[in-house]
C-alpha cells in the first residue's frame, strides 16, 4: 500500500513537471538530412510541396518532385545560430528560419512583400529514390484528403473578452491517415492554442498503402466574432 | 439557479461599492479599491448607511425602505444622494424591478455622471431586459471610468457572450 502510494506520488510529480506538448524542447533537432516539406502561404501565393536537403557541409538544395525531370536545385547554405536555422532561396527571394527546439523542422519564411510558413517531416535517401523511381510516388504526391475535419471550439473566455485571432497548426500524417505530433507554429493569443491542438488531434485523412510515407501538413484557423447586437 | 447566483454576485458587489461611496465623502478616484472599503459612516447618514447595509446583506426590501427614508431625512449632499440612488438602482434590479432600477440609476447619473457603478448597474438592468445596445453603451461608459473594475469586466463579458457570434475560418494548406 505504502509502495503504491510512493509510486503514485512519483508519477504525479513527473506529470506535473512534464513539458507541455507544444513547448520548446531542451534538445535541438538535427536538421541535416532529407525532409519532405510543405511551404505554405496566403491563398493568392499558394502552397508548395518540396523536398529539402540540408547537408552536413552546410549546403542546401530543394527538389520539386512533381516537376518533370525534377532535380535538386541548390540554394543558399544553411546556418545555425542560437537554436535557430536560417537559409535563403534567391530564386523566390525567400528567407527561411526555423526554431530547432521545436518538435519538427519548420518555421517561417519572408520576402520583402510576403510571408508564410513551412513544415517538414523527415524523409530519407531510400524513400526519395523510391519516390523518384515511381514506387510510392503516388503516396508522396497525392493530395491529402481530409476524412474527418474537426473544428476548434471558440473558447468561452475569448468570447467574453471579445478576443479574435489566428492559429496555424502543423503536423505529420501517417499512412493510417492519423494526425501525428500536431504543433502550433503561429499563434496570435495563447487562448487559441488548446482548441487548435485538440481539433487537429481529432482530425483524420484518407490513408495510403505505403506505411513508410509520412507527410507534413498545416491548417490555419482564423477566429472571428461577429456582432449580432 | 445559476442565473440567480450570477445576479447575486454582480449586483451584490455593485451594492457594496455604492454603499462605501454613500458613507465616504471623498471624491471618487479611479485608482480606488473597487471592493467594499470599510469607511467610517457619519451619524447624519444613519438611515442611508442602514439602507446600504441592508442591501449589501441581501435584504432588498428593507434596504429600499431605509434608503428612501434616508433620502428624505438624512439630508445628503448631491454626491451622497447620487450614491444612494445608485444603491436603490441595484436593489430594485436585484428584485426584478428593472424599469424602476433604470430610473434610479438615471437619476443618480444626473447628479454625478462620473459614478461608474451607476452605469454598471444600469447596464446590468438593461442586460436583464434584453436591451443589449443600451447595456453596451452603459458598460462602455462604466469602463471608461473604471476599466479594471471586476463588475464592469463581468457585465461586459456577459454582454459579449450574448451579442457576439463566433466564427472560425479554416484553411487547409496542401
Amino acid at each position: 500500500m505504502a509502495r503504491r502510494a510512493v509510486l503514485l506520488g512519483i508519477a504525479t510529480i513527473g506529470a506535473l513537471f512534464a513539458a507541455p506538448r507544444d513547448a520548446p524542447r531542451a534538445e535541438e533537432i538535427d536538421p541535416t538530412g532529407i525532409w519532405n516539406c510543405l511551404i505554405y502561404a496566403s491563398p493568392v501565393i499558394g502552397d508548395e510541396r518540396v523536398f529539402l536537403k540540408l547537408s552536413a557541409d552546410g549546403s542546401t538544395a530543394l527538389l520539386h518532385l512533381a516537376d518533370p525531370g525534377a532535380r535538386w536545385m541548390p540554394i543558399s547554405n544553411w546556418h545555425r545560430h542560437r537554436k535557430r536555422l536560417e537559409f535563403g532561396d534567391a530564386r523566390t527571394g525567400r528567407d527561411f528560419d526555423a526554431d530547432l527546439s521545436a518538435a519538427s523542422l519548420g518555421g517561417t519564411w519572408r520576402t520583402d512583400t510576403a510571408e508564410g510558413g513551412w513544415w517538414c517531416s523527415r524523409a530519407s535517401d531510400a524513400l526519395l529514390a523510391a519516390a523518384r523511381g515511381g514506387g510510392g510516388t503516388a503516396a508522396w504526391l497525392a493530395e491529402l484528403v481530409p476524412a474527418v475535419t474537426a473544428s476548434p471550439q471558440y473558447p468561452s473566455e475569448a468570447i467574453r473578452e471579445a478576443k479574435e485571432g489566428r492559429a496555424v497548426g502543423c503536423f505529420s500524417v501517417n499512412s493510417n491517415g492519423e494526425v501525428v505530433d500536431p504543433v502550433v507554429v503561429e499563434l496570435s493569443d495563447e487562448i487559441f492554442r488548446e482548441p487548435t491542438l485538440l481539433a487537429l488531434s481529432r482530425s483524420r485523412y484518407r490513408g495510403w498503402d505505403d506505411d513508410k510515407v509520412v507527410r507534413p501538413d498545416c491548417r490555419s484557423f482564423t477566429f472571428r466574432l461577429d456582432a449580432v447586437y | 439557479m445559476r442565473r440567480t447566483l450570477v445576479i447575486g454576485v454582480v449586483l451584490c458587489i455593485a451594492a457594496q461599492s455604492s454603499i462605501a461611496e454613500a458613507g465616504d465623502r471623498k471624491i471618487p478616484n479611479e485608482n480606488k479599491d473597487y471592493a467594499d472599503n470599510r469607511s467610517v459612516l457619519g451619524e447624519q447618514l444613519k438611515l442611508l448607511s442602514a439602507g446600504a447595509e441592508a442591501i449589501r446583506s441581501g435584504r432588498y426590501d428593507d434596504g429600499i425602505r431605509l434608503t428612501t427614508l434616508g433620502l428624505e431625512r438624512d439630508g445628503p449632499n448631491p454626491f451622497e444622494k447620487a450614491a444612494a440612488l445608485a444603491n436603490l438602482c441595484a436593489a430594485h434590479a436585484a428584485i426584478g424591478q428593472l424599469d424602476t432600477a433604470i430610473r434610479y440609476c438615471s437619476d443618480s447619473l444626473s447628479l454625478n455622471d462620473s459614478n461608474w457603478r451607476a452605469y454598471s448597474n444600469r447596464s446590468y438592468a438593461y442586460y436583464l431586459k434584453g436591451q443589449y445596445s443600451e447595456a453596451r453603451s452603459d458598460i462602455d461608459a462604466a469602463a471608461a471610468l473604471a476599466p479594471s473594475a471586476p463588475q464592469v469586466l463581468q457585465i461586459r463579458g456577459m454582454l459579449n457572450e450574448m451579442s457576439l457570434r463566433p466564427r472560425i475560418i479554416m484553411e487547409e494548406h496542401r
